[in-house]
């Protein structure tokens, strides 16, 4: 029956990253509407970052944390600013393969960068853990959910509460009303986005403690993020973090279903996609709009 | 309305691309030209790369030293490479490439036993021969091939010297729990170890698979901590041997021997996991302390051919180097044999073939595999990679049991 | 808006879209016939990849782009159609006919029965259910043993001197997507798409049952990649689940279509030309860079010509409408 339990912590455990993998994605899509293709390679290159500064300079990875939200942020500025607004207005699918042509260059270049070894972040604590009873609990997947639930907590906070936060969200209702109340529109864009990469580098920094580096590492993080975003609802912070929370729970227990008839095994962990999505639609059928999905435009 | 430019664009594509065909890459005069489809992009770039170093380490001393003399003449070597993208399917139109743009005289293969496996069929479709060193999967030789041959000890064995290793000590390791990537070669790894181990008197106390994306294994750890077992086993790729291993580490899973069937070996795992990586064992399809004495032609020793690859790429050689050189050797060899370089007559030499090279004896059954070459099973010890098994090639004693965790 | 507004807006010269880019393609079509005759293997498999692609293209056009339900699953059918082929091949079948007829049937079936819920679902939500049901679809196909699992199937081929009969065949699925679009266009059918596509609810109060015709869609739309993925199988000769449900798959008639003009007749051919042809070129010159080459391609191309290739065809007043253009969509 502990196995139960352990079951539960290791969803849990992996479910904070999962939501602050979908959280950038969410809010970029949900604001923007934009599909971010490349929120993958952002991750990446948030991982990447961290690594640089703790190989160079020795520094705790979770010390890195700012450091790669800014440094991301700043990439995504700038490549909303000077390439996508050209087509900010233009069918949600246009900029889907905008970004997709973007993931492309960042991750061969990359590849050319950093060589296509694969690279690691191992602070000394890496693989410490204590015991809650029979359960046990490691401290890096520990430190990265109390990290990884400051972060949505934080990005809460600042979208309710403040100035640039209330006129992202007007802009979200109403671009129309928003641009009569002073909001100027496409520098509203340009914060978004670049929000949506900086908390990718997060992201891509708390992974980096527990997944290995490599320019595509962002592949499954995406495809995951994507899920994730549907199923606790776009454009909504307690929806990614309720969302990437279930996905990691419903991961963890799909994972445990180990029978065989006959000749044909039947592994819940090979199966783990196929058990999450079908999950997933459960949840569009009953809520078409996510767990706390607000209306699509 | 302006016809000109959209009809202008289609015309220069479809002539652009016809326009490929007019450009013969010969094998002309007196060179040798093989075809290598090869990963530098996806997820098997690092093990793409290191095939390409062991492939072109071979060119260039048999340039430096002769070329390969066929009936008299002496031939250079050139190798012309396309990049996969580690996807099977264009691996297998790269194939097609060569062979009918390129008009290369052999196929060298890819990386991996899914792109190896496609490769074949069309090697056999096109007739022409193939010699690969980096796909272990049996079902490749399952096919009736006639034409690809592979120089890499079968799937099945990757884990089998672990399992004997295990056995062999005292006391002797009893339980083994085996997780596995669902891709075929993983698969066939695990099987095989399954079976030795069942045939030879051990219990498979748990085993498991996961996808090839996965992100995290805690939950397949945790399961397989409840069993107790005294081996655990891991047939998979890089990234989830390290995902393994880190999460072994993480709930604290005491086992007297871990196994990997990729990773040890890769200079990334000890250098991402530190201390944590000590003690772990791989199977190998060759170490630098093998005791081979090749024939002449080549390279003829394990040492030299360590230092060659140091000089030349800067990094330890690993065996992916090793094995795919070995593909080149079969067909210096099996060519100098035939004394032609007709496709037919090569391949005859090839099926023929009883070499020993630095790598190994060289030598394909009635399929194609090189089931004469054992495997070895190597240990990080203190950093370093040291091969423990089988006793006779062994450069060290194996650690028996691992210590606990945080004592490596 | 006026009608003409309106009719400009959904598409260039009506909803078939520009005739002089659709005649083009025409043309080009006839001239692929004479691929084979060439003798060249490799360019018979080039060409034929484009053929596959473009039928996939039109097979996702006519969802995504004339019905404005933009699925990211669509290789859930392809993979669907491969497997029927290597099925019966397994059995002793080797009609192509029979691969192609079983794999729309099965297709066309499977999109029914996961449209009806599915296909309730809005913009984003309906595109990341349509991913998952491909990965799940995938990852059912690679645990089931009955089905080669990750080992996948070999399927029986012609020989080397009656090899073209693919071609042929892929040239046929092709040119039947192509002609399919072209007539569901002009008729009500097509008309009723591009009214969910607009405005559903207003085209059901019009009266226009928007489950019948969107189910109707995508069934269509399965079918033909069904069709292409039934002649891949047995011209690869070989399919597993990576190949057949890969990710790539998804994107790249998606890509094409919209490079190439999306919900437009001559669209998708000319994407996929363009996309698959630029691949194989860049892969010829660029051994190791051409990944990179290929993104960057992709970027220009979506910001110098937003609307699509086949926009090229309509342009009128050269270099200044084509600079507006550009600024079209700026925020």
């Amino acid at each position: 029956m502990h196995l139960v339990a352990q079951d539960l912590v290791n969803g849990i455990l992996a479910g904070g990253i999962f939501a602050v993998v979908a959280l950038g994605f969410s809010l970029v899509w949900g604001i923007m509407n934009i599909i971010n293709l490349a929120h993958g390679a952002f991750i990446m290159l948030g991982a990447y970052a961290t690594y640089q500064l703790t190989t160079s300079f020795g520094l705790d990875p979770f010390l890195t944390l700012p450091v790669s939200f800014v440094l991301l942020f700043a990439l995504g500025y700038l490549i909303q600013r000077f390439l996508i607004n050209w087509v900010a207005r233009a069918p949600i699918l246009v900029t889907f393969l905008l970004t997709f042509g973007l993931s492309l260059l960042i991750v061969n270049i990359a590849l050319i960068v950093w060589s296509p070894d694969t690279r690691g972040v191992h602070p000394p604590y890496a693989g410490t853990n204590f015991s809650l009873g029979d359960v046990t609990v490691p401290w890096v997947k520990l430190y990265t959910l109390v990290a990884a639930l400051l972060i949505t907590g934080l990005m809460q906070l600042w979208l309710t509460r403040s100035r640039t936060g209330r006129a992202i969200r007007a802009t979200s209702m109403d671009i129309g009303a928003a641009q009569l109340s002073g909001v100027r529109v496409s520098q509203i864009y340009a914060v978004v986005f670049g929000l949506g990469a900086g908390l990718a580098g997060v992201a891509g920094t708390l992974l980096s403690l527990s997944y290995s580096l490599t320019p595509n590492m962002g592949d499954p993080f995406l495809i995951k993020g994507f899920v994730v975003c549907v199923l606790g609802g776009l454009g909504s912070v307690q929806g990614a973090l309720i969302g990437g929370l279930t996905y990691g729970i419903v991961e963890a227990f799909a994972t445990q279903i180990d029978v065989t008839i006959g000749t044909q095994h039947i592994s819940g962990s090979g199966l783990q996609d196929a058990i999450a999505l079908v999950v997933l639609l459960i949840v569009l059928i009953v809520r078409p709009r996510g767990i706390m999905g607000r209306a699509v435009a | 309305m302006q016809l000109r430019p959209m009809a202008t664009v289609l015309a220069l594509a479809i002539l652009a691309t016809l326009s490929a065909r007019s450009v013969p890459v010969a094998a002309a005069g007196d060179t040798i030209l093989f075809g290598a489809p090869v990963s530098l992009t996806g997820n098997l770039t690092k093990e793409g790369h290191l095939t390409q170093e062991g492939y072109e380490l071979w060119k260039n001393y048999i340039n430096a030293h002769g070329g390969i003399k066929v009936a008299g003449k002496s031939y250079k070597v050139d190798i012309k490479y396309y990049d996969d993208e580690s996807k099977n399917d264009t691996s297998a139109q790269l194939a097609e490439r060569l062979i009918d743009q390129d008009h290369v005289n052999f196929l060298l293969g890819p990386y991996g036993s899914g792109t190896s496996f496609t490769v074949a069929g069309i090697a056999e479709r096109k007739k022409i021969p193939m010699v690969e060193g980096n796909g272990a999967a049996e079902r490749i030789f399952n096919q009736g091939f006639k034409y690809t041959f592979g120089v890499l000890s079968p799937a099945r064995r990757y884990l089998e010297g672990i399992l004997a290793l295990g056995k062999a000590q005292k006391p002797a390791a009893q339980t083994v729990a085996i997780t596995a990537a669902s891709d075929a070669f993983s698969q066939e790894v695990a099987q095989g170890a399954a079976a030795w181990a069942t045939a030879n008197g051990m219990k498979v106390v748990y085993s498991n698979k996961y996808p090839d994306t996965a992100t995290d294994v805690s939950s397949i750890i945790s399961a397989l901590k409840q069993t107790n077992p005294d081996i655990i086993l891991n047939a998979g790729h890089l990234q989830d041997a390290l995902l393994v291993q880190k999460g072994l580490r993480e709930q604290n899973v005491m086992a007297k021997i871990y196994g990997y069937s990729v990773g040890p070996d890769t200079p990334d795992f000890a250098t991402t996991l530190g201390n944590d990586a000590n003690d772990v064992m791989g199977g190998a399809q060759w170490s630098e302390s093998v005791k081979y004495h090749g024939d002449p032609g080549f390279i003829r020793t394990a040492p030299e051919y360590e230092k060659a690859i140091e000089d030349t790429y800067h990094h330890h050689a690993d065996y992916h180097n090793a094995e795919s050189t070995a593909a080149c050797l079969a067909f210096q060899y099996a060519i100098e044999r035939a004394g032609s370089l007709d496709p037919e007559k090569v391949r005859d030499a090839l099926v023929t073939l009883d070499v020993t090279t630095f790598f190994g004896i060289i030598k394909f059954d009635s399929r194609g595999l090189n089931v004469y070459k054992p495997m070895v099973v190597n240990q990080i010890q203190k950093g370093r990679l040291l091969t423990v098994w089988p006793i006779g090639l062994a450069a060290a004693k194996v650690i028996y049991p691992a210590p606990p965790w945080g004592q490596r | 808006m006026t009608a003409r507004a309106s009719a400009r807006r959904i598409g260039l010269g009506g909803i078939t879209g520009n005739p002089i880019a659709f005649a083009c393609v025409l043309g080009v079509m006839a001239l692929l016939l004479a691929v084979p005759s060439l003798h060249n293997d490799y360019l018979q498999v080039v060409f034929r990849n484009i053929l596959m692609y473009a039928a996939m293209a039109y097979g996702w056009n006519l969802i995504g782009g004339y019905t404005g339900y933009v699925s990211f699953g669509n290789v859930t059918f392809f993979g669907l159609g491969a497997y029927c082929a290597a099925v019966l091949s397994s059995h002793g079948v080797q009609n192509l006919f029979a691969y192609v007829l079983v794999a729309m049937a099965v297709a066309a079936l499977f999109a029914v029965v996961v449209g009806l819920p599915v296909l309730r679902l809005r913009g984003p939500y309906f595109g990341i259910a349509t991913l998952g049901i491909g990965l799940a679809v995938g990852d059912i196909v690679e645990n089931l043993d009955a089905l080669g699992g990750s080992s996948g199937i070999r399927l029986q081929q012609v020989d080397e001197a009656h090899f073209a009969v693919y071609y042929y065949a892929m040239w046929l699925v092709a040119l039947g997507a192509m002609l399919a679009t072209y007539a569901i266009a002009r008729s009500k059918l097509g008309y009723a798409f591009v009214a969910i596509r607009e405005n559903e609810d207003a085209a059901a109060v019009l009266g226009i049952s928007a489950t019948r015709y969107k189910i109707t869609a995508w069934a269509i739309s399965a079918m033909m990649a069904g069709a292409a993925g039934a002649i891949f199988a047995p011209a690869n000769g070989f399919i597993d689940p990576s190949i057949t449900f890969a990710t790539d798959s998804n994107v790249f008639p998606i890509a094409m279509t919209i490079l190439g003009g999306i919900g437009t007749v001559a669209g998708p051919f000319i994407g996929a030309l363009l996309l698959a042809g630029a691949n194989e070129l860049l892969q010829r010159y660029f051994v190791s860079g051409h990944t990179l080459f290929f993104g960057a391609m992709i970027v220009l191309i979506v910001l110098l010509l937003p609307r699509g290739l086949v926009w090229l065809f309509g342009l009128r007043g050269g270099a200044r409408a084509w600079l507006r253009s550009v600024q079209a969509y700026k925020a």
